[in-house]
């Protein structure tokens, strides 16, 4: 009896709980936006996303070293990357942004926002936090082409100065290589009497030089 | 009393007593349909704000016209009739069940001068009245051919029939105290302020303080019943559309529908006044004889119903639905001993008072 | 025609046409829903004869008690909500004697109509309620019968109780803590 009677206070007890938690939060200020007239951001102060928040992803590409972890974590591959290696006589000499020299040209990086599941597992892969979710989460259009994004800061023309530079300076180590052999072969067939040794050394690094141009 | 009587007199001086008839029949309908949309926005508002969310807020200001919008799309909708329903039956359970709620209506008295049909039996009526509902409920249930409708309408049925005894006990209790079943008298008796309501126990001088414990508990059985009479949370066990779609409506579309939607809001409404009427003074103020004249009492009237109104759809949002068979634990081993342990009380507060 | 004259008329043909439908209707459920509206032009005759009290026990009763009963019980009865009632090789036997029983009513009903001797006494003052009457009569005059009734009720009510408990009774000392702690509204601690 004693148990029953508890049993009943206690029930109506934690109802009056719960109306109060509900009441409460009755007169609390409410968390919704009303989305299209008032854009999230302006309420929550600009660049200030919820954590976790997947929106369109960003590159920096000042940050970014060209080192394609973030196109091998993608499931669904649908990012593109090709770099082009900095040439030593190309006039331009980048820096990344942390002050350390650029090796590759980042001659092209797309993203296809259409295939894209934004998983964010590119972000958590990428060494240099180059690439990562933005703010911006509406990116309806109405042709799917515009959601192939373009990063690369070059367009067709620049890539193919690049390359151009690229494939000039190749032809000149190639050329300075064979010309370097060529002189080490005069040397040798001028000092025909001269050590054995010697000579042989000299042609084991033109060689390496030149296995080294063709693979760039 | 023939006070209630003053409108219609009013009226059929100039009109004849057949429209007369007509129009006061009118005024309960037209306070049905503007008060259902205005506890339809009501819910959609609170419940949102409880989840610290806006609501409807693009059709018109502050989304005003949103029930409006949402009862023109139920005009709208197709009106289907499944294949294998037995059609008439299908087609008349709506109407009996919003029957059921507009008949309660009638003999609510909005004013001293003002009930649309004055009936010294007010109390008994409403009880008997409501068990129309659980007739259509078990009509539209069982005509829908399917298996949700019908388990939804069984439990619906049980539900009210055996929340209907201590729902009758609260009212007997009152009615024993008050001597009568006119709502009318009911609530006359308990003018002269706050402390005069039923729930404070009654009329009677400063002796009456015993008693109080008790009419508190019968309110809250009242309510207790009521929201389970109504099939609302927590109790909408016949509606739970986890397990059951959405019980004995599921089949309905449409202006049907729209009825079955209606009524609930109307049954509401009527729960409402008669725990307004029995204990907490009806049309009268609060206040004693302060803003107590006739067009105050209507105000009187709906503020106080509103507000179990709106204490009903708060109770919806804070509590999680309860199993079927807690819900009987709660109605036979709970409600109905502490009814009538009540009861007792009561009428013992009735013979000496 | 007054306005009384059209009520009754009105009720009239609700009884009789639900009535004949509760008859002749071959759905069962059809016939069950019927009677509700033959039940509910009763309690309007009820009304229109300034007994308010009967009419809302009729609704109270029939429309909200025995009538609901009566459906769960067709529902609950298996296979028979599907069921066309029909009549077999004896059918047309049975309308013979149907006619036959309901012409010796009709009859019978007639007879006794014209016969008896009604009291016509103009009704000089409208009664506010019956309700307070009945209930005079109620606890002086029928007393006992109302008692009877009563206890007849209570024992039904506990005969009931005592089906629905049956195997709860044998295996345990019915305690009712016993019981209630076994249920899960209980809140576990
Ligand atoms: S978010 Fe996922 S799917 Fe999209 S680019 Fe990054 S890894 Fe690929
Ligand atoms: S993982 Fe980061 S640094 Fe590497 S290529 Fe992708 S964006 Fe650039």
């Amino acid at each position: 009896m004693i148990n029953y009677l508890k049993n009943i206070i206690k029930g109506f007890s934690t109802i009056l709980v719960g109306m109060k938690v509900t009441f409460i939060n009755l007169f609390r200020p409410n968390v919704t936006v009303q989305y299209p007239n008032v854009h999230p951001l302006v309420r929550a102060g600009s660049d200030k996303m919820p954590d976790n928040a997947r929106n369109k992803l960003n590159v920096i590409i000042p940050k970014c070293t060209g080192c394609k972890s973030c196109e091998k974590a993608c499931p669904v591959n649908c990012i593109t990357i090709e770099t082009t290696k900095v040439a030593s006589i190309d006039t331009e000499k980048p820096l990344m942004e942390d002050g350390k020299k650029r090796v590759f040209w980042l001659s092209q990086f797309d993203i296809d926002f259409a295939k894209c599941c934004f998983c964010g597992l590119c972000t958590i892969a990428c060494p240099t936090s180059a690439i990562v979710h933005s703010t911006d989460f509406e990116y309806s259009c109405y042709d799917r082409n515009e959601l192939l994004v373009h990063f690369s800061p070059f367009n067709k023309e620049q890539v193919a100065e690049k390359k151009r530079i690229l494939a000039e300076e190749v032809k000149q180590k190639a050329e300075k290589a064979l010309a370097d052999k060529q002189a080490a072969e005069k040397a040798a067939q001028e000092q025909n009497i001269t050590d054995s040794k010697i000579k042989s050394s000299d042609d084991q690094t033109s060689a390496n030089q030149n296995i080294q141009n063709n693979s760039n | 009393m023939e006070n209630h009587q003053f409108l219609f007199n009013f009226i059929s001086e100039y009109t004849g007593d057949i429209l007369a008839g007509v129009l006061i029949a009118i005024i309960p309908l037209a306070l049905l349909l503007v008060y259902a949309l205005v506890a339809i926005y009501g819910e959609l508002k609170i419940a949102s704000f409880i989840q610290l969310k806006l609501g409807p807020m693009r059709t018109g200001k502050w989304g005003l016209l949103q029930p409006v919008a949402e009862v023109f799309k139920l005009l709208q909708k197709e009106d289907i009739t499944p294949d294998g329903a037995d059609k008439p039956l299908f087609n008349l359970a709506p109407f009996i069940i919003f029957l059921g709620c507009y008949a309660a209506l009638s003999v609510l008295p909005l004013s001293s001068h003002f009930a649309p049909s004055g009936l010294n039996i007010g109390l008994f009526f409403i009880i008997a009245i409501s068990s129309l509902a659980v007739l259509g409920i078990v009509m539209g249930g069982w005509a829908s051919n399917n298996k949700y409708s019908l388990i939804g309408a069984m439990r619906s049925v049980s539900q009210i029939i055996s929340y209907e005894i201590p729902a009758a006990m609260c009212i007997l209790g009152v009615a024993s105290m008050a001597h009568s079943l006119d709502m009318n008298v009911i609530s006359a008796q308990q003018q002269g302020g706050f402390w005069n309501w039923y729930v404070l126990g009654g009329p009677a001088g400063i002796s009456k303080i015993w008693l109080i414990p008790f009419t508190v508990v019968m309110f809250i059985v009242y309510f207790v019943t009521s929201l389970a009479e109504t099939n609302r949370t927590p109790f909408d066990v016949p509606e739970g559309e986890s397990e059951l779609v959405a019980g004995y409506h599921t089949e309905y579309s449409g202006m049907k529908f729209a009825f079955f939607y209606l009524a609930e809001y109307g049954n509401m409404f009527v729960v409402s006044a008669i725990m307004t009427v029995i204990f907490f003074g009806g049309w009268s103020s609060p206040f004693g004889d302060f803003l107590n004249s006739p067009i105050w009492q209507i105000f009187w009237f709906i503020a106080k119903s509103m507000f179990f109104v709106g204490l009903q759809i708060w109770l919806r949002w804070t509590l999680p639905r309860t199993r079927v068979d807690q819900l009987m634990y709660l109605c036979w081993k709970i409600l109905l001993p502490l009814s009538m342990v009540c009861f007792l009380a009561m009428a013992l507060g009735g013979m000496l008072y | 025609m007054n306005l009384e004259a059209v009520i009754f008329y009105l009720f009239a043909l609700i009884i009789v046409a639900s009535g004949g439908l509760v008859v002749l209707s071959k759905n069962i459920m059809h016939a069950a829903f019927a009677l509700m509206f033959t039940l509910f032009g009763l309690a309007g005759f009820y009304a229109m004869l300034l007994s308010d009290f009967l009419a809302v026990s009729q609704i109270m009763i029939y429309v909200g008690g025995i009538l609901v009963l009566i459906i769960f019980g067709v529902m609950l009865t298996s296979k028979i909500t599907g069921v066309e009632l029909k009549t077999g090789p004896i059918g047309k036997v049975n309308y013979l004697f149907g006619a036959a029983i309901s012409v010796i009513i009709a009859c019978g009903l007639s007879l006794l109509f014209t016969n008896s001797k009604w009291i016509e006494k103009p009704v000089d003052k409208i009664p506010d309620s019956s309700i307070n009457a009945i209930g005079y009569s109620l606890l002086t005059e029928y007393i006992l019968v109302f008692e009877v009734a009563a206890v007849l009720l209570l024992i039904a009510l506990i005969g009931a109780a005592l089906i629905a408990h049956k195997d709860q009774i044998i295996d345990s000392d019915a305690s009712s803590n016993e019981i209630s702690t076994n249920n899960d509204i209980k809140i576990k601690e």
